[in-house]
C-alpha cells in the first residue's frame, strides 16, 4: 500500500516539475517573441527621420521613400498576422537596404551630420533587432528540446505542445553578395 | 600598430645608450651579489663546523647551513638588484611605452583598482591579498583603456590541533587585467567565462550551468565552437546578444587561440573587462641576461604589441553605433 503512495506521489510531483518547466518555456518563447516587436518599433519611430532627412538630398529615391512610407503605416497598423508582421518587417529591411546602398551617390547627403547619426542609430537597432531574434531562436530551441527529450516529451503530448518554428532569416538577406554578379549586369 | 623600419632604427639608436648604462649597473650588481654569496657561503660553512665540533649530531648542521645560505642569498639577490630592476623599469620600459604610442602613460608600480576587478564580477571570491605592477594607460584610436598584471589571492588556514595554525595562499586570478571602452552602449552585465563543465560533461554539464545561482541566467548562443569554449552569463538575453554579435564571438576566439590563455570577459558600463591568466611576469628584466640585449627589448615590445592587439582584434575602434 506503502509503496504504491509513494510511487504515485513521485509521479504526480515530477509530473508537476516537468509540466511547469515546460509552461515556462512556452512563456520565454512568447515573451522572446514579443521582445522583438519592441526593437522593430524602434525601427518604425526612425523611418520617418530618414525619410525627411534623405528627401532633402536625394529626388530621384522618391519611389523607394514612399515604399517604405507605406509599409510603416501597413506594420503599424496592426491587425496584421505574425506571417504577415513578419512578411512586412523584411520589405522594410530590404527597401532600407536600398537606401542605404542609393546613398552613395550623394556625397552631400552621405556628409550630412544629421544622416550620419541617424544611419548609426539604424545600425544599432538593426543590431538590436538581430540580437531579439537571435534570443527568440534561442528560446524556441530550448522550447523544442523540452518538448521532444525524454521524459518530458511525455507531459508534453499530454499538453498538447508541438514544436514551434525557428526564426529564419530571410534569404535574400542571407544570400552573400556575389560579386561577379555584380559585373555581368 | 608596427612601425616602420626607420622609426624601429630611432628607437633602437635612442634606447642603446641607455641600455649600456644599465649593462654597467647590472654587472655591478652580479659582481656584488657573487661576492655576498662567498661571504654567505664562508660564514655558514664556519659555523656549520663550530656547531658539529660541539655537538656531533651527523649531517643535519650541512642541511641546515645549506637551506640557510639558500635563503640568505635569495635575500641578498633581491635587495641588491632591486635599484636596478626599478631603474631599468622606470627607463627602459617608460621608453619602450612612450615609443609604441607617446601619449601612453607608464607607472611601474601602479595597477589595476582593486575596486575595478571587483566590480568586473569575473572572480566571486572573496580577495584577501591584492598586488599588480606595470599599469599601462592611454588611447588607441577612439577607445580608451588601461591595464596592469595583477595577482589576486584568497587565503586558508589550517591548525594541526596543537594551536599551530598555518596559512596557505590561492591565487584567484593571476595575469593581465585590461580595461577598455567598447564600442556599444548597454546597461547590464554580461560575463564570458572559459567553459570547464561543458567540455568535461557535455550535455549534464550545460544543465549544471543553468543551476547556477551566484551568476544570472546563462545566455546560449548559436555559434558552437564559441558555446565550447565559453560559458556566457548575464542579466539580460537580448542585450548579452547585442553585445556578443556573432562576428565578436569570432574576434574573441581568434584572440585566445592567438594568446593561448585562459580569457575572461566582463561586459559592464559600456566597457570591456578582460582577465587573461598567465604566469609571465611582464616588462621585468632579467638580471642574468645581458641589458644591451636588445632581443629583451624586443619581447616587450612584442608584449605590448599582444595587449594592445586586443582593441583592434576585437574592432574595438568600429564606431557604426550611436555611441560617439
Amino acid at each position: 500500500m506503502w509503496v504504491i503512495l509513494i510511487v504515485v506521489a513521485v509521479l504526480a510531483l515530477f509530473y508537476i516539475i516537468v509540466y511547469n518547466g515546460l509552461v515556462e518555456k512556452k512563456n520565454q518563447v512568447e515573451n522572446a517573441f514579443a521582445s522583438i516587436d519592441t526593437m522593430l518599433k524602434k525601427r518604425y519611430d526612425l523611418i520617418p527621420n530618414l525619410v525627411a532627412t534623405v528627401k532633402q538630398y536625394a529626388s530621384h529615391e522618391k519611389e523607394t521613400l514612399t515604399e517604405i512610407t507605406e509599409l510603416r503605416a501597413k506594420a503599424m497598423s496592426g491587425g496584421l498576422s505574425s506571417d504577415e508582421q513578419v512578411q512586412v518587417d523584411n520589405q522594410i529591411s530590404k527597401a532600407m537596404g536600398g537606401i542605404m546602398v542609393a546613398v552613395e551617390s550623394y556625397p552631400e547627403l552621405k556628409a550630412n551630420e544629421n544622416f550620419i547619426q541617424l544611419q548609426r542609430t539604424l545600425n544599432e537597432t538593426e543590431e538590436q533587432i538581430s540580437a531579439a531574434r537571435r534570443a527568440f531562436n534561442a528560446t524556441v530551441t530550448d522550447f523544442n528540446n523540452a518538448i521532444e527529450m525524454f521524459p518530458s516529451s511525455i507531459v508534453a503530448g499530454m499538453m498538447h505542445y508541438t514544436r514551434r518554428q525557428l526564426f529564419e532569416i530571410p534569404k535574400t538577406e542571407r544570400e552573400n553578395v556575389d560579386v561577379g554578379k555584380l559585373f555581368d549586369s | 600598430m608596427s612601425d616602420t623600419t626607420d622609426e624601429t632604427l630611432s628607437f633602437e639608436q635612442k634606447i642603446t645608450p641607455i641600455l649600456e648604462k644599465f649593462e654597467v649597473q647590472r654587472k655591478q650588481c652580479i659582481k656584488k651579489w657573487t661576492i655576498s654569496m662567498f661571504v654567505i657561503g664562508g660564514l655558514c660553512a664556519v659555523g656549520c663546523l663550530f656547531i658539529s665540533q660541539s655537538s656531533a649530531q651527523g649531517f643535519q648542521p650541512f642541511l641546515i647551513a645549506i637551506v640557510v645560505s639558500g635563503l640568505l642569498g635569495a635575500g641578498s639577490f633581491y635587495l641588491i638588484t632591486r635599484s636596478y630592476k626599478k631603474g631599468f623599469k622606470d627607463e627602459v620600459v617608460t621608453a619602450v611605452v612612450r615609443a609604441y604610442q607617446a601619449d601612453f602613460e607608464y607607472h611601474p608600480r601602479s595597477y589595476v583598482s582593486k575596486s575595478k576587478f571587483r566590480e568586473s564580477k569575473l572572480f566571486l571570491k572573496g580577495i584577501d591579498r591584492y598586488k599588480g605592477e606595470d599599469h599601462i594607460s592611454g588611447t588607441c584610436g577612439k577607445t580608451d583603456f588601461e591595464f596592469s598584471e595583477l595577482h589576486a589571492e584568497y587565503k586558508t588556514t589550517t591548525s594541526n590541533g596543537k594551536g599551530r595554525t598555518s596559512t596557505q595562499w590561492h591565487t584567484i586570478f593571476k595575469g593581465i587585467f585590461f580595461i577598455a571602452d567598447f564600442h556599444k552602449d548597454f546597461r547590464t552585465h554580461t560575463v564570458v567565462l572559459p567553459d570547464t563543465a561543458e567540455k568535461l560533461f557535455g550535455f549534464l554539464g550545460k544543465k549544471l550551468q543553468e543551476m547556477n545561482f551566484t551568476r544570472g541566467e546563462l545566455i546560449k548562443l548559436e555559434d558552437p565552437e564559441f558555446e565550447r569554449e565559453f560559458c556566457v552569463y548575464g542579466d539580460d538575453q537580448i542585450e548579452a546578444r547585442y553585445i556578443l554579435s556573432p562576428g565578436l564571438m569570432r574576434r574573441i576566439l581568434s584572440y585566445r587561440s592567438k594568446f593561448g590563455a585562459k580569457m575572461y570577459l566582463a561586459f559592464l558600463h559600456s566597457k570591456v573587462y578582460i582577465a587573461l591568466g598567465t604566469d609571465k611576469n611582464h616588462f621585468e628584466p632579467k638580471v642574468f641576461k645581458p641589458a644591451n640585449d636588445l632581443s629583451q627589448v624586443q619581447e616587450f615590445r612584442n608584449d605590448l604589441d599582444m595587449i594592445i592587439d586586443i582593441i583592434e582584434d576585437l574592432n574595438l575602434n568600429a564606431r557604426l553605433w550611436s555611441k560617439e
